[in-house]
């Protein structure tokens, strides 16, 4: 089978035979090899991120499966963890939690009442070993956990550990559940490994291979690995023509889990996971909670969703929207009545609440703020860097403070005006405070307040000649902002293909953000855009590893990577 | 029977050549079953911890400082910031006046200095260094024949840890007490003194889980790029390490003198004020010396708080950061008044740790006199981003070998100094540390004994 040649290489061959045979190996890698046929090239292996995860073990083994444990740390480059999860590594204490993990999943699978949805195949005796049903249910479950059909290699050492399993505790499942905690720490389950083949339509040329593509065009609009139909007609090479993407695309974007994808992005771009580490002091805010935390994340994230893929609204209306969702959390910060009888209900501000978009939900207010203060600097720094795609650079080290005063009484907006006097500290301050100021009527949860220190709060703000007053002021400011809708575009594409754009993606970015104004800024159909554009399958080869490092030295002594 | 030379030790030993990559440290084989003494009945290998604090400590402009002792050696005197370290002085030599030399690149605010005490080299850009930590180095020589290689804890609430082999891939450290204890004490935790001890049989088939996924690892690496070779060999380490703890797990522990299994700790209040850090310091120290103690590990890693320090005083509306570049020098005093006050909050972290590790006994001594703890900070004076007069603490009498207790002047060398100094200190045989203009192989002689 070709496939499996591609995925093993001669390498896996010989090991597998080194297994068996011990020291003789040594004479098997003195041997030449055949020129194999070209094993491809990794062009990229991704760390799978937490909700890729838990939704691709949902898919696989059911959404009851409890997924209860902790993931490390994700990583934000160039404004998205999507683009940071290519440099992470799992560590040793990430090792112990997916192997925890592995372990939990494993044996909720094999327990009696799920374990026939692991394969058509029943055991001959539940006590006893059965290789060919362990070899099915192997394959069946890794194909999906793995984005591809297992190899040989693969599935052989599996089959040996359920049938050790099983002989040792006289229960065929114990067995299977070794095999697949197996597959659960594999680096093929826990890395996207991004592949590249030769193109025959170019000679010289490399193309993502169809498995690659099936799990870009999956991750980007569903958050998780791809299904059947996907990876068959991957499997059928019908990714590599634009008729047959196209029909997949279609089906993707129809599905109501295109929700899952969009949720996914949101929660990356809107930088979410700062909801990790959120703390907030509990004198000056004892309001705040993990629960007012977890609401006002989903808060977000409904009002988001249901806003651009539901309604299939605008984008810009994201900062003038005066609907969204509250709990009784929600309630009690927002200072209004929650009477529903379920958790959550849909709520429209009312003007004199002066609510205006996401930028004015706790979710933005608080991250975005001290633990017990607001901060217009924090504010105005990220909502440059995530709706703009215009990072603050780093403050300057040697800024003469001296002339900066600490300012016990009067309003924050004192303060920042000494910073403002200040050439150093102006240039960036002149452009990240105003916009910050404009929301100082809301405190560091996102309650609203008009009088700080005893004294009123000036929400007037100026941009490059722009004057607006208050929040409602800023949402209308943003909406009209041409660098918002193009700041998106660059942020789908660059998720997609995990990788941050560069100068030379400028003009496709540039032709995108048209297609997407003449749109009116559809963003469901801006994905579905960008995921059938040849761009988002560009192979990025990447640089040759360094021959130093010893990973089992091929004889040919050229398989290490593709220039 | 050694379990740590199974089948695939024996492949990867001929197919794989050079150890570098393995994650097998050589002197694993020179060490007795658990790791407890040198194969010949020598003395104890010593543990290691790194300890950050985010904001260094507090100098005045006109040219002194709140922390740096006026005597040079031994019998140092205290000083205002320092005052948490007292119980311990004796035990605790001071570095100051060392700095980063950075060879032309910027100073990345809050990153730069600790960056490069760790990695041995100024960052070219945030988050990111561009060397391992030598904290690896250390844990690599001396962290096996131990359930845990290192440990990685955080006292702020803040995911961070400034642990890395790949440059870009940190650590993950436990967050609240209680999951550093379930880590330690939880599941797998065999109590070296328990007089019915038996091995569990599903060890050897969890041994094959992993035996599965090791046998990939060449071809994976087959058509691999470099950087992904980078961090596939990290998670590979990570699957080695997995394989030696639950071999560790096939054989009798050691009996530990000093171990006594500590009770989990109630749940942890959720903040990151100075008085809260401080409290999950101190419960999390008091875990970390047990584990060392009961000998679950050799090497840790400590984060009281973050570079740019978050931490304020419970009920104030600044945080620390925002105070040490606000606040006006006091005209009369000389110094910023408020910023050390926290300064002296926050050192009083460091001084409970340390505390912990001399609480308990070790054959004739402490813990903390077989350890040797390397505690430093982001900057020298946060107000203006120093990265010269980096505060850096050596604690402990690494096993007899550290001469504590002294104040060493740098005089500006480079920081690299102190961390080849403490590489030597805990036992590896590094001859120099660093890159470019802070590439050193001159330890601090004065503090070796």
């Amino acid at each position: 089978m070709p496939r499996l040649a591609a995925y093993g290489g001669a390498a896996v061959v010989a090991v597998a035979a080194a297994g068996i045979l011990g020291v003789a190996v040594h004479a098997a890698f003195a041997q030449p090899q055949p020129a194999a046929a070209d094993p491809g090239a990794l062009v990229a292996a991704r760390r799978l991120t937490e909700t890729q995860y838990r939704h691709t073990i949902a898919d696989v083994f059911g959404p009851d499966v409890k997924v209860e444990g902790r993931f490390e740390p994700e990583r934000r480059e160039g404004g998205l963890l999507a683009i940071g999860t290519a440099q992470l590594s799992i560590t040793s204490a990430g090792f112990e939690q997916c192997y925890r993990l592995a372990d939990t999943i494993a044996a909720q699978v094999t327990a009696s009442e799920r374990r026939a949805r692991l394969a058509d195949c029943r055991p001959v005796s539940d006590q006893n070993r059965d290789d060919a049903c362990a070899r099915q249910i192997i394959a069946r479950v890794g194909e999906p956990l793995f984005r591809r059909p297992l190899t040989e290699a693969e599935i052989a050492p599996r089959v040996r550990t359920a049938a050790l399993g099983a002989e040792r505790s006289g229960d065929f499942y114990a067995g299977v559940a070794m095999a697949l905690k197996s597959l659960l720490v594999a680096p093929e389950f826990l890395f996207r490994m991004e592949r590249a083949e030769r193109d025959p339509a170019a000679a010289g040329a490399y193309r993502l291979d169809g498995f690659t593509k099936a799990a870009r065009l999956s991750y980007l609009l569903w958050d998780t690995a791809p299904d059947a139909e996907l990876r068959r007609a991957a499997a059928a090479g019908e990714l590599h023509t634009p008729k047959g993407l196209q029909k997949q695309l279609k089906r993707l974007a129809a599905s109501p889990r295109l929700q899952d994808g969009g949720r996914a992005f949101f929660t990356d771009m809107l930088q979410l996971d700062h909801f990790d580490g959120l703390t907030k002091d509990s004198k000056a805010y004892p309001k705040f909670s993990q629960a007012l935390a977890d609401s006002a994340r989903e808060q977000t994230l409904r009002t988001t969703v249901d806003l651009l893929f539901s309604q299939k609204r605008d984008y810009r209306e994201l900062f003038t929207t005066n609907s969204t969702f509250i709990n009784r959390h929600l309630a009690a910060v927002y200072r209004v009545p929650f009477n529903a009888s379920g958790d959550w209900a849909a709520y429209t501000f009312p003007p004199e609440a002066e609510r205006s978009g996401i930028l004015t939900e706790v979710t933005f207010l608080s991250l975005f703020a001290h633990p017990a203060a607001s901060s217009p600097t924090r504010r105005g720094v990220k909502l440059h860097e995530i709706f703009m795609c215009e990072p603050t650079p780093d403050p300057p080290a040697d800024v003469d403070f001296s002339k900066v005063q600490a300012l016990e009484n009067g309003t924050v907006r004192t303060r920042l005006l000494a910073h403002m006097e200040n050439e150093g500290c102006a240039a960036c301050h002149r452009v990240s405070d105003p916009v910050g100021l404009a929301l100082e009527h809301f405190d560091g949860l996102g309650q609203k307040r008009t009088l700080e220190n005893g004294q009123p709060i000036d929400v007037a703000a100026e941009v490059n000649g722009s004057k607006f007053s208050g929040a409602q002021g800023l949402g209308r400011h943003l909406h009209a902002q041409q660098k918002i809708p193009a700041c998106l575009v660059r942020n789908v594409y660059g998720y997609g293909v995990g990788r941050a754009p560069d100068e030379r993606d400028e003009d496709y970015l540039a032709d995108q953000t048209a297609a997407f104004a003449k749109d009116g800024y559809r963003v469901p159909a801006l994905m579905t855009r960008i995921a059938a554009s040849p761009e988002f399958f560009k192979v990025k080869l990447p640089a040759k590893a360094r021959p130093a490092t010893k990973v089992a030295t091929s004889p040919s002594g050229d398989l290490g990577g593709v220039q | 029977m050694s379990l740590r030379f199974h089948r695939r030790s024996l492949l990867r030993g001929v197919l794989g050549g050079g150890a570098v990559t393995l994650g097998i440290p050589a002197l694993d084989i020179f060490l007795d079953g658990h790791g407890q003494a040198w194969a010949d009945g020598a003395k104890l290998p010593v543990r290691f911890g790194t300890y950050f604090w985010g904001l260094g400590l507090t100098d005045t402009p006109a040219g002194g400082t709140r922390w740096v002792p006026k005597t040079i050696g031994a019998g140092y005197e205290i000083t205002p910031e320092l005052e948490a370290l007292r119980p311990v002085k004796d035990k605790v030599s001071v570095l100051s006046g060392f700095r980063v030399i950075g060879d032309g690149r910027p100073n990345i605010v809050h990153w730069t200095g600790h960056a490069s005490i760790l990695s041995g080299v100024a960052p070219a850009m945030n988050n990111r260094m561009d060397a391992a930590s030598f904290d690896t180095r250390i844990a690599d020589a001396i962290g096996g024949g131990t359930r845990f290689k290192v440990l990685d804890a955080s006292a702020s609430g803040k995911v961070v840890s400034y642990s890395t082999r790949t440059g870009s891939a940190f650590a993950t450290p436990e967050t609240t007490p209680l999951d550093l204890y379930t880590r330690l004490f939880g599941p797998g935790f065999q109590d070296p003194n328990s007089p019915n001890w038996t091995p569990d049989p599903s060890i050897m088939l969890q041994q094959s889980v992993l035996s599965a996924v090791g046998d990939q690892r060449q071809a994976l690496m087959a058509g691999v790029g470099r950087s992904d070779q980078v961090k596939l060999d990290q998670y590979f380490t990570a699957v080695r390490e997995m394989e030696n703890q639950l071999a560790l797990g096939l054989e009798r522990p050691e009996k530990c003198e000093s171990c006594v299994v500590p009770k989990p700790p109630g749940a942890a209040v959720r903040g990151a004020s100075v008085d809260v850090v401080n409290a999950n310091t101190k419960t999390m120290a008091r875990l970390l010396a047990m584990a060392l103690a009961c000998n679950q590990s050799k090497v840790f890693n400590f984060v009281h708080t973050p570079g740019a320090s978050e931490t304020y005083m419970a009920g104030a509306s600044k945080i620390y950061h925002q105070i040490t570049h606000d606040e006006p020098t006091d005209a009369a005093l000389g110094y910023q008044v408020e910023t050390s006050r926290l300064a002296g909050q926050v050192m009083q972290g460091l001084g409970a740790f340390l505390t912990e590790l001399d609480a308990i006994k070790e054959g004739d001594g402490t813990l903390l006199d077989r350890s040797l703890v390397m505690a430093f900070s982001d900057t020298g004076y946060a107000k203006i981003h120093a990265i010269e007069n980096i505060p850096i603490f050596l604690a402990g009498g690494a096993g007899g070998r550290h001469k504590a207790g002294q104040h060493v002047v740098g005089k500006g060398d480079a920081v690299t100094r102190a961390s080849l100094t403490a590489q030597q200190l805990a036992g590896v045989p590094a001859g120099e540390f660093g890159q470019g203009a802070m590439r050193t192989s001159r330890p601090i002689t004065e503090l070796m004994a």
